[in-house]
């Protein structure tokens, strides 16, 4: 794969569209946001995946690993969102995203973006809806989330754009999703994640979704407290615990493990694309300890794709100018009506409580 | 775009974003548009503003180096980006207040920073501002803007001024530029030349003469300059007796009552003097004397030819009305430095209280080298009230005491690297500590922070403009060009079709013989 095939697509409509938002706003008063750059990870708590069982004396025998280096592409997809700060009407935002990939020992990327857009009451639901018919081809209408959710959404399907670039343009290849591979079984167009899971195993390649936030138990232990070190690189197969207590209402378009791929303090959760044969996906998996690096237990593809994905505090304030200058806006500075009326204990922390919502709301396809 | 970001006290930090190109030593100005009143302030330090994330900026780019890539940055948000990166901190010191168009000294009060503007200050506006360049004035150099700077003559009449810096950074050549402008517009200076570089101001680069040749004089002590023990005076020979050679009181006792011995007898001179010591009964106070009485004749000074005697007063005639007397230090042992600089200012001493002349421009070189420590405070006190302004030339800022650095009116400041060295400047100047560090250390050779009442005390870097003369301040090397070499033998042999007769003025006064010529070049030799 050349950097070349990748860089001839552009995500359609994203710039026309976020320019769009933005003629609403010339010569408005702004409020910059305070960057607070751990926004940007929050969508990782969407999965968390507390599992129970009441298997005492199940053990889960661990799925040793053996690396297979016969140089496999690896290709890592991530993307991130911020809120850049608020509008009489509404809120700016900015989403971008990153694919990675290892080929012979080196790496390439194409970044996407930064795309930014006005998001207000009056357009949040016609921006939604073109996004969606563009990019997931869903001709009807649904309703669209609040305000604030909104960047996440779009964030979103920058997220899918990019993954059926790779899904679509790979052949024997290791595609890395950042995340899951689940959805929820309502109001979501499930179609979409199957499309692309099934256009990546037509061309021969295999998909695997790592979890950055772990946040996985099983019976009330840590993953990492089950999965001894000695036993690194290995899996363990979660996944008929998983399915037995969230099968009814997700859907899993993967086969969960958790995963040990080197002895380290983490354990993440991967998801392998559950219509491969098992033994081709412990063999993907495989492939991915031979040809990509891993440190912390992470695949540097992916790491690489956050990292270029995720905006930096100074990056927020260019774009704050950058909005402010060319739809000249005017900037103000309202007090923050939280830390005026509770001083140190209506601060940031409380605040970020509120915007982290369970798994359910938040799952977007 | 410059903007106020903080005040301390007379500390301010401007954030520029886009960043200008503002250096250390700039003057910006702060125009509260308000109020109309304005602060002038000079960058003394610059940096990058800190915004947050750079941190995180700086580790990702190296994360990701060598990686190949591209970027669809369909907003071109990427030069907002760097300016954000770029964005500079400039911490500057509030200089003075400008309050309708006047100076003011009243810093007191805060610009409001909603209705400020922060701009830069051309160097031709501020000179024009601080009314340096009111004349007559010395044209020194330029700013570093390129602006014409010139100084003040009031500024350095009857003003004490130190020029410091380290080796090579250009000391003395700014010392030459104001002697010889000095002696252009009248006024009499007199050169304790350490070095000998000051005896062919008087000539071009290529050894002609300059139109101030005549007024140029070369004083080599013992050589074109030698004295009677009757016009030197009891008072300077005890001076010099007790002060340099450290005569003991109870012999100085006997010195004069010999010399008034002599005196009454019509004999004084040194056969006389010599012989009157030879008789003295204590053999103890004999020897102490005789070995002070040996130690002064060795120098060659004093003599009892009177076709070969001269008088200051002679040469001082020929600069009174402008003129440099340079006084050739070069080559002289220690003592004999001390004896020549003790007779030269108690003799200016005595003619000026005399009203001889109105005033000397005194310029001194490693003025440690041949001033005892008693006598520094004694120039810049009552020395300064008769009329001897002087300038102390060192590239050792430790060798001046601190209480002559709080008197001084004028410094300027050649580069120092040395820690110890601008801290030993910057705890006695009239400037913070922080514009010392921060701009003298970085001062390239030939440029000078000027400070004080030169520059109305607004600190300013000045380019020390090129003189055309023959200097002969260089450093001697070993590995010289060989092209140089020839440049300067052939210089040399055009040099002595002038040198050193022709560095005797006056007609009136000793023509130096051939074996005093001999004794110039054997000196020269023992250097």
């Amino acid at each position: 794969m050349e950097v070349t095939t990748l860089s001839q697509q552009t995500p359609r409509d994203f710039a026309r569209l976020g320019r769009g938002s933005l003629e609403g706003i010339i010569a408005s008063s702004f409020k910059p946001k305070t960057s607070d750059l751990f926004d940007q990870d929050f969508r990782s708590l969407n999965d968390k995946l507390i599992l129970n069982t009441n298997n005492e004396d199940g053990v889960i025998d661990p799925i040793t690993l053996h690396s297979l280096n016969d140089e496999t592409p690896v290709f890592g997809v991530d993307t991130s969102n911020i809120e850049l700060g608020e509008t009489k009407d509404g809120t700016l935002c900015a989403v971008r995203g990153t694919i990675v990939w290892r080929e012979n020992g080196s790496y390439q990327y194409v970044r996407h973006g930064p795309f930014i857009f006005h998001i207000s009451e009056a357009n949040k639901q016609a921006l939604y809806n073109t996004l969606r018919q563009i990019h997931f081809n869903e001709d009807e209408a649904v309703g669209a989330p609040i305000v604030e959710k909104m960047s996440d959404r779009i964030r979103g399907i920058l997220e899918r754009w990019l993954q059926r670039q790779i899904c679509e343009s790979c052949e024997d290849s290791l595609l890395l999703f950042d995340g899951s591979l689940t959805t929820r079984t309502v109001n979501g167009p499930i179609s979409v994640l199957g499309e692309l899971l099934s256009a990546a195993r037509s061309r021969n390649n295999a998909v695997l979704a790592i979890s950055k936030e772990t946040s996985l138990s099983v019976a009330g232990h840590r993953m990492a407290d089950l999965i001894d070190n000695k036993y690194a690189p290995c899996l363990l197969d979660i996944d008929r615990i998983a399915l037995s207590q969230y099968g009814s209402h997700l859907h899993f378009f993967g086969r969960i493990y958790a995963a040990k791929l080197i002895s380290s303090c983490f354990t993440f959760r991967l998801d392998v694309d559950r219509k491969i044969p098992k033994e081709e996906g412990i063999r993907a998996v495989e492939r991915l300890l031979g040809n990509d690096l891993i440190a912390e237990n992470y695949p540097e593809t992916l790491r690489l794709a956050h990292v270029l994905s995720r905006f930096s505090a100074s990056e927020v304030l260019a774009m704050q100018r950058f909005v402010a200058e060319n739809y000249n806006l005017k900037v103000i500075c309202r007090p923050n009506i939280r830390q005026v009326l509770f001083g140190p204990y209506g601060g940031f922390s409380a605040m970020r409580q509120e915007g982290a919502d369970g798994y359910d709301a938040d799952l977007q396809d | 775009m410059m903007q106020i970001y903080k005040i301390d006290g007379s500390d301010v930090e401007i954030i520029s974003c886009p960043p200008e190109d503002v250096r250390k030593g700039d003057y910006l100005i702060i125009e509260d548009v308000s109020t109309d009143k304005g602060l002038i302030i000079q960058v003394v330090n610059t940096g990058y503003a800190n915004v947050p994330g750079i941190l995180e900026d700086i580790l990702r780019e190296s994360s990701a180096s060598g990686i190949e890539g591209k970027d669809f940055d369909v907003l071109n948000m990427r030069p907002f980006v760097d300016m954000i990166k770029d964005a500079k901190v400039f911490s500057c010191k509030i200089r003075r207040a400008l309050v309708k168009g006047e100076l003011s000294y009243d810093i007191s009060w805060t610009p409001f920073r909603s209705s400020s503007r922060v701009g830069r200050l051309a160097d031709e506006e501020l000179l024009k501002i601080a009314a340096i360049d009111q004349t007559p004035s010395i044209h020194i150099g330029t700013s570093k803007g390129g602006a014409a700077t010139a100084i003040n003559l009031s500024s350095i009449d009857g003003k004490l001024n130190i020029i410091t810096g380290k080796k090579g950074s250009g000391k003395s050549h700014l010392s030459k530029l104001l002697v010889l402008n000095l002696v252009a517009h009248g006024g009499p200076c007199v050169v304790f030349d350490i070095n000998g570089e000051y005896t062919s101001l008087g000539y071009t680069e290529d050894d002609v003469k300059t139109s101030i040749n005549d007024a140029i004089i070369n004083i080599y002590p013992g050589v074109n300059f030698k004295i009677t023990l009757q016009y030197a005076g009891l008072g300077v020979l005890l001076n010099i007796a007790s002060s340099v050679l450290d005569l003991p009181a109870t012999s100085a006792w006997e010195v004069r009552r010999i010399w008034n011995t002599l005196q009454e007898n019509k004999n004084l001179s040194l056969k006389s003097f010599g012989e009157a010591v030879d008789r003295i009964s204590n053999n103890y106070v004999r020897d102490a004397v005789l070995r002070r009485f040996e130690s002064l004749v060795s120098t060659g000074l004093f003599t009892d030819n009177n076709s070969e005697a001269v008088t200051l007063e002679d040469y001082l005639t020929k600069v009174k009305n402008g003129g440099a007397l340079i006084i050739n230090l070069k080559g002289l042992p220690s003592s004999f430095r001390q004896v020549i600089v003790e007779f030269m200012l108690s003799k200016l001493c005595s003619m000026l209280d005399q009203w001889f002349m109105r005033a000397v421009f005194l310029f001194a070189e490693e003025a440690h080298l041949y001033l005892k420590e008693t006598y520094w405070e004694d120039i810049v006190t009552r020395m300064r009230h008769l009329g001897i302004f002087t300038t102390f030339i060192t590239n050792q800022p430790d060798s001046i005491n601190e209480s002559i650095y709080r008197q001084a009116d004028n410094i300027f400041l050649f580069n120092f690297t040395n820690e110890n060295d601008l801290a030993t400047v910057s705890k006695a100047t009239m400037v913070d500590v922080e514009t010392i560090n921060t701009i003298a250390k970085e001062l390239p050779p030939q440029y000078c922070l000027a400070l004080g009442r030169a520059v109305n005390d607004f600190p300013l870097i000045i380019k020390v403009r090129s003189l055309q003369i023959k200097t002969l301040g260089q450093t001697r090397l070993f590995f010289s060009n060989l092209s140089i070499q020839d440049k300067n033998e052939r210089s040399q042999s055009r040099r002595e079709s002038h040198s050193p007769d022709s560095l005797v003025p006056s007609k009136n006064l000793p023509s130096i013989q051939d074996g005093n010529r001999n004794k110039i070049k054997d000196r020269q030799l023992r250097i």
